[in-house]
């Protein structure tokens, strides 16, 4: 039976099955970290406090094993698909049509919109969680100052705008994906289509909106 | 009125890919015509070229057509970048001149995709469609074994979504409107048929898994949830139908009885 | 020449029981011995290469088009006729049969269509199991509609794409054969030739329409499902693809002809635009059930439809025909729309055309339920003329549709050479002169579903055949005889096109031998027809190679056997000195302009046997008897 699962999962639909699991549990994994990310508006002490609790709990390395095995399912899976694409539409036409027919930019460039995600990811981690350590207490407990990191590299104009930039690709790259898991995951009817499309579409604005609302707030108004 | 239109015409560019055969490279060539009637069908005008180029003694331009009603499925062009044009749920045949206009430059290409290899000019060969439909695309009924046809009620609501989905015309405009040359539209149409009837129940498992797995075998490209196909459709077949499909697929996957079996088919 | 109809004994409802029984049969582990030819993919040759695949048999399927899909059974609209009764208002097997034979205006053999209609029962149920998708009622159950020539609501449909559906059923059970490898499944391949050997058909020589390459395949025995010959007049609802050269190159090789000259002219069809115009297209019988014909009944009324009133409208089906109305026949129903086209009454620029008009089932019925039953073919309509029929009333024209005439078989489908069957458009068999709507998806199912397992059978089981090859010396020279005619047309080199010439042999087929005949217009035929065929064979053009796909070169094989059967065409419409279903000769009609039959002299078969190349083909006859329906002229009045 395993074996049978393995030749299901193989095929082009099974692999996009994985793109689609992969891709909600960072979907909801983006979602918690926009959320707590504007605890920085609750100030400094409740912002550490909360990294702190977090990466003082010992099952967060259970949860970064699986993040970082999911992403990495979801990137190579999304690579060989794309690889084997290339392959099957060996030449596109002559001409770009005019008219509607066209499909999405959002749909379009999810593997570059994918990419440069990866990337940022990479960086981002590099940035802050592999960034200057400030220690700083709070209520007697001695923990990291994250805040004050955070703070720092959003008075940067050059970086505020890099992030910026990434988010809103992140926020392209979840406009299609979260709709089109849907689809991936046989999940549609004609009742609720527009409903997940219209899912998609505000999922993807709050969690750009909410994660840029920190470096626009660090940068117009605390700077 | 259609018949009123006789004494205009219109001045046509045409940039036509012409290609001797499979092996041969081939390239975008100029042609124009000076007597175009708006009430020619895109293939009626493509006819009159060929008699111009008949007349010079040079090749005609190799096509795929027959009915010529919309039905058959043979007539396959992209005209602009678009399968079958621009007009919506129109086959190459019924597209009419009348959607152009006086001094347009048309570029017309071949279903392009790797499954669909060129044979000639704009024919291509797509009989890898036939081969997913033998890997699955039927019941299982030996000729003299049915029952009446009123022995299984088929409420109205699901024979009509059958009936959408069974009005595939085998085109390929699905895969030639799809980046990465996927068939998912029309074996989804195939499977979402036969899934949707009561008589298609006892095969569905092994039906969608041996159809996806030709389908993969034949070289088309994976889905990516664009929707270009279902607007190129002809026959407007709704993407809903790849999602059924995808639900099949891994009902089967997941909960076969069949997979097995399936599996050594 | 040996015409044995082969029509079992007894009385007729229990003919084919009778003759099931009498038949040979072919023990299932022998089956697997035997390799049979089908060529052509439609609904009869779908669903003979399905069925005779699942009893076992080793099938070859020639397929001219990539797909088997394509075949232009595909493009029939309205629906498929069966006894089912389901309607409770009366229909039976008897019935059916009856108004077959009285559609056929009695020129149609009484054991055939009694089969035809009994079997009709059997493809509903066989086709609801393969899962097409037929029309149903909110309860679940099968619904029906009306057709032409018919008081009874018989016609099964799917949507306003029966024949697709139906198509696509047979597809789907040969393809599962294909898979099963019981079907050799051989597209883009075209039948040039057909060999046989000690008199009886083993094999065809057939070219690789993609390749140019020429290829000879052996088997036991042939079917040739091929359609009909519509095409002759150029225009036609025909697919452009569709040819006779099958039927017509085994005619040359012994396969008689039967009654070439009965075709028929639909009613609803799009009228023509242009010059070059390439085909014509159909609007479903189906829409005579709600649209209303009718033309001005002044010639010289240029107001638009709309804009004249009902007092200055004339419903002329509904005025000559009050039980039938605007369902009655199609030959009737065509000749009609000649005759008040003739008066001058026509609509539309080229006033060769009369109004199909939906203003009162819509007023009736609403838009919704209009649009559900003909959606797509008032899209269709829109697509190719640009007008919208909710708004305007359509203009139709009728147009050459289906031949009656064919390949003459035997009560077994069997032609004149053995080891030939022939089923669907492809023989002259169940329609007679007429045939009605929603009546040739029924016998190309019938034929291939439920008469050629049994009668292959019998013939298999009861001949003595020898062990053939492609090697053998009438395969050899089969090939060569194909080899050398390409090369033939490919070097006359001269300066007209293939469609060119069919353009000019299909108008001149249209205008002498088309709705109406006479014998002026026959002999005059017969003398210009020489002429096309001379052009042809001195001045036809094909560029390129053979060795390629070569769609000039595909034309031309298959305009030079239009011509040969244009001619055969009009010497039996000459020698048919009568007017029935289809024929319309004008020297024989009734005061009121109906056709006059002959039964005396014309209640028969003409059966045509070629002479070799050159020489006038003879005639022959194949009484026709009538025990169970009384000849009687028809009235649908």
């Amino acid at each position: 039976m395993s074996q049978g699962i393995l030749r299901y999962l193989s095929s082009t639909i099974g692999r996009k099955y994985l793109m689609a699991i992969s891709g909600l549990v960072w979907t909801l994994f983006v979602l918690t970290h926009m959320l707590g990310n504007l605890l920085i508006f609750a100030g400094s002490d409740l912002y550490n406090f909360y990294s702190y609790k977090l990466i003082s709990n010992p099952l967060i390395y259970l949860a970064e094993a699986g993040l970082v095995l999911f992403i990495g399912l979801h990137a190579t899976t999304g690579i060989s698909l794309k690889l084997r694409n290339m392959r099957t539409k060996p030449s596109l036409y002559a001409v770009t049509p005019k008219s509607a027919k066209g499909a999405s930019l959002s749909s379009k460039s999810m593997i570059w919109s994918g990419t440069i995600t990866l990337v940022f990811l990479v960086l981002h981690l590099i940035t802050f969680k592999y960034g200057t350590h400030y220690d700083t207490t709070v209520d007697g407990i001695q923990m990291r100052d994250i805040y004050k990191l955070v703070i720092e590299c959003f008075a940067q104009p050059g970086y505020v705008a890099w992030y910026t930039f990434c988010l809103i690709l992140v926020g392209l790259h979840l406009y299609h994906g979260v709709a089109s898991s849907f689809q991936t995951l046989g999940i549609s009817h004609p009742k609720f289509n527009s409903a997940i499309k219209g899912f998609g579409w505000a999922y993807s604005i709050v969690v750009a909106v909410g994660f840029l609302a920190v470096p626009f707030y660090v940068f117009f108004v605390k700077g | 009125m259609a018949g009123n239109n006789n004494s205009r015409t219109m001045r046509i560019n045409l940039k036509v890919w012409r290609q001797k055969d499979r092996n041969a490279g081939g390239s975008l060539v100029d042609y124009s015509l000076d007597t175009v009637s708006p009430d020619m069908s895109f293939l009626e005008m493509i006819d009159v070229l060929n008699e111009k180029l008949i007349g010079k003694n040079e090749e005609p331009i190799a096509f795929a057509h027959d009915c010529r009603e919309g039905i058959c499925g043979s007539c396959a062009m992209v005209i602009d970048g678009e399968p079958h044009g621009p007009q919506t749920g129109t086959t190459t045949c019924q597209l009419h001149m009348r959607t152009f206009s006086d001094g347009d430059t048309i570029v017309v290409e071949p279903f392009r995709a790797k499954a669909f290899p060129v044979l000639k000019d704009l024919v291509t060969d797509r009989s890898a469609l036939d081969r997913i439909q033998a890997a699955g695309g039927y019941v299982t009924v030996a000729t003299g074994n049915a029952p009446d046809g009123n022995a299984i009620p088929i409420g109205k609501n699901i024979a009509d979504l059958a009936m959408d989905a069974a009005a595939c015309i085998q085109c390929g405009a699905c895969v030639a409107a799809c980046r990465n040359g996927s068939a998912m539209l029309f074996v989804s149409a195939k499977v979402s048929q036969f899934a949707l009837l009561p008589q298609g129940q006892a095969e569905r498992e092994r039906r969608v898994s041996r159809m996806v797995w030709q389908m993969d075998e034949e070289d088309f490209g994976s889905c990516t949830n664009m929707g270009s196909c279902a607007a190129a459709c002809p026959k407007e077949i709704k993407v809903e139908n790849i999602a059924r499909m995808n639900r099949e697929y891994g009902k089967a996957m997941l909960f076969g009885h069949e997979a097995k079996q399936a599996v050594e088919d | 020449m040996n015409l044995d109809s082969k029509i079992p004994s007894g009385p007729v409802s229990e003919k084919w029981t009778n003759h099931q029984f009498e038949s040979k049969l072919v023990n299932p582990a022998n089956r697997r011995k035997f390799n049979v030819i089908v060529v052509g993919s439609g609904l009869a040759g779908a669903s003979a290469s399905a069925s005779l695949a699942e009893l076992g048999y080793n099938v070859k399927t020639l397929c001219i088009h990539d797909s088997p899909r394509r075949a232009h059974s595909i493009a029939a609209q309205g629906g498929i006729n069966a006894a089912k009764n389901y309607q409770n208002d009366g229909d039976s097997v008897y019935r059916l049969f009856y108004d077959t034979i009285k559609g056929g205006d009695f020129r149609a053999r009484e054991a055939n269509v009694y089969r035809l209609a009994q079997n009709s029962v059997k493809i509903i149920d066989h086709c609801v199991a393969l899962g097409v998708p037929f029309a149903r009622e909110y309860g679940g159950l099968l619904a029906n509609r009306s057709f032409g020539g018919a008081q009874v609501s018989r016609t099964f449909y799917a949507r306003g794409q029966t024949g697709q559906q139906l198509l696509l059923g047979a597809y789907s059970a040969m393809m599962r054969q294909v898979d099963n490898k019981k079907i050799e499944l051989l597209n883009f391949r075209e039948m040039l030739d057909l060999v046989l050997v000690d008199g009886k058909a083993r094999g065809v020589i057939c070219r690789n329409n993609m390749t140019g390459e020429i290829e000879s395949h052996a088997a036991d025995a042939v079917v040739l499902a091929t359609g009909g010959y519509g095409n002759v007049f150029y225009l036609s609802t025909n697919a452009k693809w569709s040819n006779a050269t099958a039927i017509w190159r085994a005619h040359k090789r012994g396969a008689a002809f039967g009654n070439p000259c009965f075709t028929q002219i639909h009613p609803t069809c799009i009228p023509v635009s242009g010059d070059y115009q390439s085909k014509l297209t159909l609007m479903s019988e189906s829409l005579r059930n709600d649209g209303r014909v009718w033309v001005p009944k002044n010639g010289n009324d240029t107001r638009a439809p709309d804009q004249i009133p009902e007092e200055d409208r004339d419903y002329y089906l509904e005025r000559v025909y009050p039980s039938f109305g605007n369902l009655a026949p199609r030959d009737i129903a065509s000749r009609q729309a000649k005759f008040v086209c003739d008066e001058g009454r026509g609509v539309g620029s080229t006033k060769l055309s009369v109004y199909l008009d939906f203003a009162a089932a819509i007023k009736r019925d609403g838009r919704a339920t209009i649009e559900g039953k003909y959606g797509n073919l008032f899209q269709m309509y829109e697509k190719i003329t640009g007008d919208d029929p909710y708004k305007l009333p359509m203009r139709i024209f009728p147009a050459v549709h289906y031949t009656m005439g064919g390949l003459w078989v035997d009560y077994n489908l069997q032609s004149t050479i053995p080891g030939l069957h022939v089923l669907g458009e492809a023989n002259f068999s169940d329609h007679g002169a007429n045939r009605l709507g929603a009546s040739a998806l029924m016998q190309g199912l019938a034929d291939g579903y439920f008469v050629i397992p049994t009668t292959l059978a019998n013939y298999l089981g009861s001949t003595k055949l020898e062990k053939v090859d492609t090697n053998h010396d009438a395969f050899k020279s089969a090939r060569a005889g194909v080899e050398t005619g390409i090369s033939r047309v490919m070097n006359i080199k001269g300066g007209k096109t293939a469609d060119e010439l069919h353009r000019k042999l299909g108008k001149l087929m249209w205008d002498n031998c088309g709705m109406e005949r006479s014998e002026q217009s026959l002999k005059k035929l017969l003398e210009e027809i020489p002429k096309v065929r001379d052009e042809f064979w001195n001045d036809l053009r094909i560029p390129g190679d053979a060795a390629n796909l070569n769609q000039e070169l595909e034309k031309a094989g298959r305009v030079a056997d239009f011509i040969e059967l244009g001619e055969l065409m009009a010497r039996d419409a000459l020698e048919r000195r009568e007017s029935c279903g289809g024929h319309f000769r004008s020297e024989y009609q009734t005061p009121d302009n109906e056709a006059q039959r002959d039964d005396e002299n014309f209640c028969h078969v003409a059966v045509w046997e070629h002479q070799g190349e050159g020489k006038a083909a003879k005639r022959h006859v194949e009484p026709l008897t009538f025990e169970n329906v009384k000849l009687a002229t028809r009235s649908y009045k």
